[in-house]
Order: C-alpha cells, then sequence, then structure tokens
C-alpha cells in the first residue's frame, strides 16, 4: 500500500480539527470564539498541507498513492484549495448563526469542517468507491448544516428534503458504479481508462448507461437541470449565512468528481459525452435563467441562478481538457461570489431572519439607502455573477465560453451569451429596487439592522476576490492552466 | 517613455469618480463645484492631446501598450487617430457641460457625479481602446452608470426605461462577445497566439463566410446602440425619463459608440462583408432619417421631439459610413461631433425650459421668448445648426454625407435630402409652438431668461459649432487621413472602387 501523508492531509487535519472542536467543547465548554479559533488553526493547517502538495506536484508532476486511489495533479490541488478558500469564508459569513446556537455552536463549526473534508477528499478521490464514501461524509453534513437551527420549521423541512433526495441522487450514483464496474470490470478511474483503451468494447451500452447514472447523480449536487428541484427550497430553508458555503461545496465536489470521472475516466468516450453534457449545460442555463426570472424570493432567485451557473461550467467541460482551467476558475469565482452573496443576504434579512418576508425582493426595496455598504457589495457580487467586464465573473464566463467555442460548441456558446443577457433581468432588478426606489418607498422599512463584523469581513473579502480577480485574472489563470 | 496621456484621460475620471465617493454625503457646497473641477482637467487633457496631435497622419498616435492579461494576449492598448480624436474631446467637454448643468439634481449627489465621471472614463476608454477584449470590456462597463443614471434620477418612468435600455443593449453586445471570441481563434489559427489586438485582427485572413457572420455579430451590437431603424425603441424612452446630463451624454456621446463602432470595426475588419451589406445597412440608414423626422414632426413632447431627431441625425451618419466614399466617411466623423454638440445643447436648453415650467409639453408653451428673449435665441440657433444652416456645423457634415452618398447611391442621397427639410419642419415648427407669439399662459411670460451662469455653459457649444461651420479645415485635416485610410483598407481589400467624388471645392486639395 503507498501511502502518501501528505496527500491525506488536508482531509485528515480537517477532521481531526472538526473532532477537536467538538471534544474540547464537551470537557471545557469554552466561548464560542475558542470554536472560532480552533476552526482557523484547522482551515490554516490544511491550506499549508494543500501548498505543499502544490509544491510536490509542480516539482515533481501528478501521483497516485494509496492503491490508486488518491490523485494528486494539478487540478485536485487547485480543487481543494478553492474548497478550503470557500469553508473559510462561510465559516466566517455564518458566523451570526454559529454562535447564536446556544451550547451547540460546536457542533455547527464541525459540520463545517466535516463537510469541507468530505468534498475535498472528493477531490481527490479517483476511485469510485472512495468518491461515493467522500460524496457522503460531505453531504450528510451538509444535510445537518441545513436543519441545525431547531427553532426554524422550514429548516427542518429543508433538511428532511435535502436529505431524501440527497440519497436518492447518491443511489443513483452508486448504480451507476456498478454498472461501469459490470462493463469495465474496474472502479479505481485510471483502471476504467485503461480498459477502455485497451479493449475494443462492441456494445458499450452497459458502460454508457453507467456513466449516464454517475453524471446524473452528480447533477443532482451541482444542481443541473433537470436535477435540480431541491435547491430553491433548501437555499430557502438553510440558515443564510451558510447557504453560501453549501452551494459553493456542493458544486465545487461535485464538479471535481465530473472532472475526474470524464476527463480521466471516460476521456476515450469523449465524443459520446460531451454532446450529453452540452444538451445538460444548456437546459441548465435556459431553466435556470428563465425560472430565476420569474422569482420573488431573493434566496430562491439565487437558487436558480445557481443551475445557471451549473450550465456555464458544464459548457466549459465540453470542451474536455481544454476547459479545465477556465472551469477551475469559475468554480473559484462562483464560491467566492455565492458566499459573499448570501452572506449579505443574512445581513439583511436576518439570521435567523426577521419575518417571513424578509427574503421578498420588497424587502430589499430602498436598501441602497438603508444600509450603503451592504448594497453596494450586494450589488457588485450580483454584477459580478451576471458576468459584467471587470469583475471576475466576466473572466470566468469568458474562459468557459472559449472552450467551448474552441471545442466546437458554438451553439451552446450562443445559448450561453442569451442567457447571460437573460440573467441581467433579474440580477438587475434587485439592484433596481435597492437603489431606484422612491425616498416615500423607504420610509416604510425598519431601519437596518447593524451588519455583525464576521459578516462585513465576509463580504469585504468576496468583494476583494471579485474586483481583484477581474481586473488582474493573469496569475490565477496561469496557476490554473 | 512619454507621459500616458491617453490612460490618464481614462484614469483621471475614474480616480475622480472615487475622490468624490470619498466626500461626505451633505456637503453639497463641496461635492458639486469639486466634481465640475475634476471634471475640467480631462477637458484640459484633451485640449492638451488637440494641439500635440500630428494633423494629416493616418495612424494612430500617443500609442500605449502595456501587457493585462498576458495568457489570453490581452493588453491596454491605447492610441487615437483622426476617428477618435474629436470624438475623445467631445465627450470631455460635453462631461463638464452636462455636470454643471446639472443644479437641479440634489438627491445623492455625491453618487450622480462619480456616476457621470466612471461614463466619461467608460466613454473614453471605448474610443481609445485598440485592444478587442479592452474594447468590450469599455463598452459594456458604461452600461452600469448609464443605467443607474437613468433609474435614479430620471423621471416618473425612469424603471422600465433604464431597464429597457440595459437589456436592449446588452444584448447586442453578448453577440458582439461571440464575435471577438471567434475573431480571437481565428487569430491564434494564424499566428499560433491567442490575441486581440485591433491591429493585428486587420491582418487576418477571413473568408468571405466568417466576415458576414462576424459583420452581422458587431453590425448587430452597434445597429443597437446608434440606434439603427427598426431597433430604435430603446431609445425614446431612455432619452425622455433620463436626467437633463443623462440625455446630453446619451445622445451627445453614447449613440457615437454605435456609428463609431460600425466605421472603426465592421468595416475595416470586414470589408467584403461591409460592401455586401452596404445597400442594405443604407437602406435602414435612410428609413431612419424619414421615419425619425416624420415621427418627431408629431411628437408632442419637446424631449421626444429631440430624441426622435436624434433617429433621423444617425440615420444621417449611418448613410454616410456605408455610403463607402471618402467625403461621406469624412462627413460621417464630423457629423458625430456635430449632433454631440447640436443635440446635446437642444437637450440642455429643453432641461433648462423644464426646470422653469415643469413641463416639456409644447402645447403648454407659447410667447416663452417674450421673456426670454436668449434662451429663445439660443434654442432657435441650435435648432439652426441642428438643422444645417450654411455657416453653422451641421451643413459641413450634412453636405459632405450627401455629396459623398450621391455618388455611390445615388437615390438614397435623393431621399435622405428630404430629411433635412424635414428637420426644418420639426425644429422650426417647435420653436413657433414653444417661444412665438403671445403668451398663452401667464407662467409663459414669466419665464426666467438664461442666467450668466446657463449662458456660459451653452457659450463653449456654440462657439465650437461656429467655428466647425465657418472653418472646418483643421477638424477636416484631423479626420480626413485616417477616413481615408479605412476606404483604402476597404477598396484594396475587394473589388469595390468609390466612385470620383462629384465635385471637390470645399475639401480643396484635401
Amino acid at each position: 500500500m503507498d501511502v502518501s501523508y501528505l496527500a491525506a492531509a488536508p482531509v485528515i487535519l480537517l477532521l481531526l480539527g472538526a473532532l477537536v472542536v467538538l471534544m474540547v467543547d464537551v470537557f471545557a465548554r469554552p466561548p464560542a470564539l475558542v470554536h472560532a479559533g480552533l476552526a482557523a488553526v484547522s482551515y490554516i493547517a490544511a491550506a499549508g498541507a494543500v501548498v505543499g502538495q502544490w509544491r510536490r506536484v509542480a516539482a515533481d508532476g501528478g501521483s497516485l498513492s494509496f492503491g490508486e486511489t488518491v490523485l494528486l495533479a494539478e487540478h485536485t490541488v487547485a480543487l481543494q484549495g478553492i474548497l478550503l478558500a470557500a469553508a473559510a469564508l462561510g465559516t466566517l459569513a455564518a458566523w451570526r448563526m454559529l454562535a447564536g446556537l446556544g451550547g451547540r455552536t460546536a457542533e455547527g463549526v464541525s459540520l463545517v469542517l466535516a463537510a469541507a473534508a468530505g468534498f475535498v477528499l472528493m477531490s481527490v478521490s479517483v476511485h469510485l468507491v472512495l468518491l461515493f464514501i467522500a460524496l457522503e461524509i460531505g453531504s450528510i453534513a451538509l444535510y445537518a448544516l441545513t436543519g441545525i437551527v431547531r427553532t426554524s420549521p422550514a429548516g427542518g423541512e429543508a433538511a428532511v428534503k435535502y436529505f431524501l433526495l440527497g440519497a436518492f441522487a447518491s443511489a443513483i450514483f452508486i448504480y451507476g458504479g456498478a454498472l461501469v464496474f459490470a462493463g469495465t470490470g474496474e472502479m479505481d478511474l485510471l483502471g476504467i481508462s485503461s480498459f477502455l483503451g485497451s479493449t475494443v468494447v462492441l456494445r458499450p451500452a452497459v458502460i454508457l448507461i453507467g456513466l449516464g447514472l454517475l453524471v446524473v447523480g452528480m447533477s443532482f449536487k451541482v444542481t443541473a437541470a433537470p436535477f435540480h428541484s431541491w435547491a430553491p427550497d433548501v437555499y430557502q430553508g438553510a440558515p443564510a449565512g451558510a447557504v453560501g458555503f453549501m452551494a459553493a461545496a456542493a458544486k465545487v465536489g461535485g464538479f471535481a468528481a465530473l472532472l475526474n470521472i470524464l476527463f480521466l475516466g471516460f476521456s476515450r468516450y469523449q465524443e459520446a459525452w460531451a454532446d450529453g453534457i452540452a444538451v445538460l449545460a444548456a437546459v441548465s442555463m435556459a431553466a435556470g435563467t428563465l425560472l430565476a426570472i420569474v422569482q420573488n424570493d431573493v434566496r430562491r432567485m439565487l437558487a436558480y441562478s445557481g443551475v445557471a451557473h451549473a450550465g456555464f461550467i458544464l459548457t466549459g467541460m465540453t470542451a474536455g481538457l481544454v476547459g479545465m482551467g477556465g472551469v477551475l476558475f469559475y468554480l473559484a469565482v462562483y464560491s467566492v461570489m455565492v458566499v459573499g452573496t448570501f452572506a449579505a443576504v443574512s445581513a439583511v434579512s436576518g439570521d435567523p431572519p426577521q419575518g417571513p418576508a424578509a427574503d421578498t425582493f420588497a424587502f430589499y426595496r430602498g436598501l441602497g439607502r438603508r444600509s450603503p455598504w451592504v448594497a453596494g457589495i450586494l450589488s457588485l457580487l450580483l454584477i459580478g455573477m451576471s458576468g459584467m467586464p471587470l469583475t471576475a465573473g466576466f473572466i470566468g464566463k469568458f474562459e468557459v465560453f472559449r472552450a467551448a467555442w474552441n471545442g466546437g460548441f458554438r451553439w451552446l456558446v450562443i445559448v450561453g451569451l442569451l442567457a447571460s443577457v437573460a440573467a441581467f433581468f433579474f440580477y438587475l432588478r434587485l439592484i433596481v429596487l435597492m437603489y431606484f426606489g422612491s425616498d416615500s418607498d423607504e420610509e416604510n422599512m425598519s431601519p437596518a439592522e447593524r451588519t455583525p463584523a464576521s459578516v462585513r469581513w465576509a463580504l469585504a473579502a468576496a468583494a476583494t476576490v471579485t474586483v481583484g480577480l477581474g481586473v488582474f485574472p493573469g496569475p490565477l489563470l496561469d496557476f490554473l492552466g | 517613455m512619454d507621459f500616458p496621456i491617453l490612460s490618464a484621460l481614462i484614469i483621471l475620471p475614474a480616480a475622480a469618480a472615487g475622490v468624490i465617493m470619498l466626500l461626505p454625503e451633505r456637503r453639497a457646497e463641496i461635492v458639486r463645484p469639486l466634481g465640475i473641477v475634476l471634471s475640467l482637467l480631462p477637458v484640459g487633457l484633451s485640449g492638451f492631446l488637440l494641439w500635440r496631435f500630428q494633423r494629416g497622419e493616418a495612424g494612430f498616435q500617443f500609442v500605449e501598450q502595456v501587457g493585462w492579461i498576458d495568457r489570453l494576449g490581452v493588453s491596454w492598448h491605447l492610441g487615437v487617430d483622426g476617428i477618435s480624436l474629436l470624438l475623445v474631446a467631445l465627450t470631455s467637454l460635453l462631461v463638464a457641460i452636462s455636470l454643471g448643468a446639472s443644479t437641479a439634481v440634489t438627491h445623492r449627489l455625491r453618487l450622480f457625479i462619480a456616476m457621470v465621471l466612471l461614463l466619461e472614463a467608460g466613454l473614453i476608454g471605448v474610443f481609445l481602446s485598440l485592444d478587442l477584449f479592452l474594447f468590450f470590456v469599455f463598452f459594456e462597463v458604461i452600461l452600469i452608470p448609464m443605467t443607474f443614471i437613468i433609474g435614479i434620477w430620471g423621471s416618473e418612468n425612469r424603471v422600465y426605461a433604464a431597464v429597457k435600455f440595459f437589456l436592449y443593449t446588452a444584448l447586442g453586445s453578448a453577440l458582439m462577445l461571440a464575435g471577438i471570441i471567434s475573431l480571437a481563434f481565428i487569430h491564434q489559427n494564424q499566428t499560433g497566439t491567442l490575441g486581440f489586438s485591433y491591429l493585428d485582427m486587420l491582418n487576418l485572413d477571413l473568408g468571405t463566410e466568417t466576415q458576414r457572420w462576424l459583420f452581422g455579430a458587431f453590425a448587430l451590437a452597434f445597429a443597437i446602440k446608434v440606434p439603427i431603424f427598426p431597433l430604435h425603441t430603446w431609445l425614446p424612452d431612455a432619452h425622455v425619463q433620463a436626467p437633463t446630463a443623462g440625455s446630453v451624454l446619451l445622445a451627445g456621446v453614447l449613440l457615437k459608440l454605435g456609428t463609431y463602432g460600425l466605421l472603426r470595426f465592421a468595416l475595416p475588419l470586414f470589408p467584403e462583408a461591409a460592401v455586401d451589406f452596404a445597400p442594405l445597412m443604407a437602406t435602414l440608414a435612410v428609413i431612419g432619417i424619414i421615419y425619425g423626422a416624420a415621427v418627431a414632426i408629431v411628437q408632442k413632447d419637446l424631449k421626444k421631439l429631440v430624441a426622435y431627431s436624434s433617429v433621423s441625425h444617425l440615420g444621417f451618419i449611418v448613410l454616410g459610413t456605408f455610403a463607402l466614399t471618402s467625403q461621406g466617411l469624412s462627413g460621417s466623423v464630423i457629423q458625430m461631433i456635430n449632433h454631440g454638440l447640436t443635440t446635446g445643447a437642444l437637450f440642455l436648453l429643453v432641461g433648462l425650459l423644464y426646470e422653469r415650467r415643469h413641463t416639456k409639453l409644447i402645447a403648454d408653451f407659447g410667447g416663452v421668448a417674450q421673456g426670454a428673449p436668449v434662451l429663445a435665441g439660443m434654442f432657435l440657433f441650435m435648432a439652426f445648426a441642428s438643422i444645417g444652416l450654411p455657416g453653422l456645423n451641421g451643413f459641413v457634415g450634412e453636405f459632405l454625407i450627401l455629396i459623398g452618398s450621391y455618388a455611390s447611391l445615388p437615390a438614397f442621397a435623393i431621399v435622405a435630402a428630404a430629411g433635412v427639410i424635414l428637420a426644418a419642419v420639426y425644429l422650426l415648427w417647435a420653436y413657433e409652438r414653444v417661444f412665438t407669439g403671445e403668451p398663452s399662459l401667464p407662467a409663459n411670460r414669466e419665464v426666467r431668461d438664461l442666467s450668466a451662469g446657463e449662458i456660459l455653459l451653452l457659450a463653449p457649444l456654440a462657439a465650437v459649432i461656429i467655428f466647425l461651420g465657418v472653418y472646418p479645415k483643421p477638424a477636416l485635416e484631423v479626420i480626413e487621413p485616417s477616413t481615408r485610410a479605412v476606404l483604402e483598407r476597404v477598396e484594396s481589400a475587394t473589388d469595390y472602387v468609390s466612385p470620383e467624388p462629384v465635385t471637390d471645392f470645399l475639401l480643396g486639395d484635401g
């Protein structure tokens, strides 16, 4: 057994952090800030391990360990980095909710750590069974996180819904894995790849159906249409500060699995799956955008916009390895923007929400006056998600479109561009409400409560990244290759 | 390296916007004067640019190039030539004037001034970009400040107008982005590296079919911006709802992004397709000229009248561009400047009338000249300039366009000439109903005349209008070499030969 502690270090450190937080809570019952400190130490340690992995990969190239189940390569290292950044930023964004859990802060903090550990493991897994285990570690932590506020009935309902549909997706995934095993006799992706390379498969139907089911299972996780139906309800019911992290982590983890399965395991079937992925992308962009337009609830709007973003990322995958850099860049900027956006949502409507109407568009009316900073940064993040130039969102879209155009999927690029234009409508609508209302409208609203410092830091970080990577994307693009 | 004056022209207004936002919101007595003073700095810079520009040269001057996103072959690449020079100067002048004219804006003044300055940075950036990626960035970024200006400080229906403006133009630019991406790939296939440099793109070998698609993508984006009939429906809404400064900049500069784009990109990059599509574009232009004028005649709202007059005037510019003759192209460029000056001034005057009477309906006015002779005189002067009275700037532009298009598209030129007459109808008739006769209402008798400050705002526009009308030679010396280079490029890339000029008397030896 070829053990590489370096490859496993981020997962081990994160899980260790989760356990330490829980144990310290059992024996010492320290104030909430201690948990924050422990979490921060875990993230920094894990990030250090990721940097170590990066140096190894840069020096020696990619490497396999643990019996060809764990892959250290440029993209798996980058995915882990994105997840750690999203988790750290997400903890910050959700801190008010976590600190307000009474004696259960440690539970929340450790759940975020465990989810991060699960999806980090998912990024490096190149074996279907390990992928499945990692998926479950991450997902179960997210189900629990959804319902962590026990006083919120919506949270409980969302958690159950998320759990049931998530379990269904996992079942589909594992069934797909079984079919692939039946067709190829292999469970690890490189083994599958070499089988497909060395064997003439006369009747590939079983393998292709298996692959299709693997993709469908992951489509649930990344909220690609038509497998997105859980997202609006979960985004609506889960604690606002945590939704951003949940959205980012599930997307990055799911796309990590898709990248590894399609690009490593089934690269020889690219002609077969590229068309399928293109259709999935087009449906996601179109359905996500159109459904987002008709929403009156900000969180549901963001959930559907997340469906469209899944479509944009899938667009970048149609080209195969050429699109890898663009997909990773998009995942990085989407993660940061979505965590920041939900941090702003939690600041505006309260976490837990101030009332049943707190998440409606109408509640944002006149926000530009009430809380200029939150409104300004939220607008910036929305503009970023809409893909305006000088924000990171534009570079992300540009890169995935460039890849798809290069891969010959020009119709898909046109669909994506049209979807981007239609998407302006709902992002703009929120900005319009925040700024364009007349003065008389604004008097109806209660003054905003003071934005907690943790949320302000999260917003500042998200805004900095959105503009910074929009104006100077070069270094990160070079890094992601 | 010399002082990067072109970068300064972009960065200065953007930085000024940042400075304004740092001031305390309530101190309007500091914010407003400082905003105006800061907006004068780019005016000074563009004056310096006019002075140092080598006239008679066709190529780009003051070129700056710094790597930006090396991986994509994108660079911060700026340059100015005869086509963009005067537009840059016009932009800085109109921004300063419209900030000076915005005394009616008191609500969120700080944000307003910052948005106007950001708009200026974007507009100048569009005119100076020599990198298609950079050009697209500026082209798109402009939408945000303009949408805010319409949406926050506009009149009753502002939100609808702002969103319509945004979505319409965003749709056009999305397709242009597809065109830019595909050009970059063609660049990669032919040169081995990804790149967006305009000058390199000129050397690409594009097939006829490719050219047609790309021309379509670019021309659609620009046609929406111009706007060319039948894509003009956003324009009346946006112009009428926008605050005065917004209307001035929208008509004065923003519309020119479209005509500028056609001249700078659509023609030289896709010459074959441009020649093929020229009859279509000219037809739409002529329809726009007549349609815009006809609709302007029947308007009840003075601001709407001026807005529709823009559709008509911009039709002339498009006609001149696709006439594909030397005079036509030069006439287009100078008419872009002229329209910016005169229509900007007309919107300013309509805004001043609105501040005094709180109505824009022509029927509510009458006999205003009795109480406000200077205001009336100024309006008449601007109307004459807009109509194209000889001795004023509009004459030079329209004359060149008509001569130029008569040589290649005689029927079009004859129909378009009717637009000149219609312009006289709607503007002079409007003048008659608003200003002449006995005051219909007591309020019209008491309309306050222009203050010294307001005259000061209009005076520079009037001065330039007279100067360009009487002595257009320096302006034409700037413009001509660059437009001739565009024409030569079209001629060398296709079997198109531009017809001999009908007459040479205005240009002399050229």
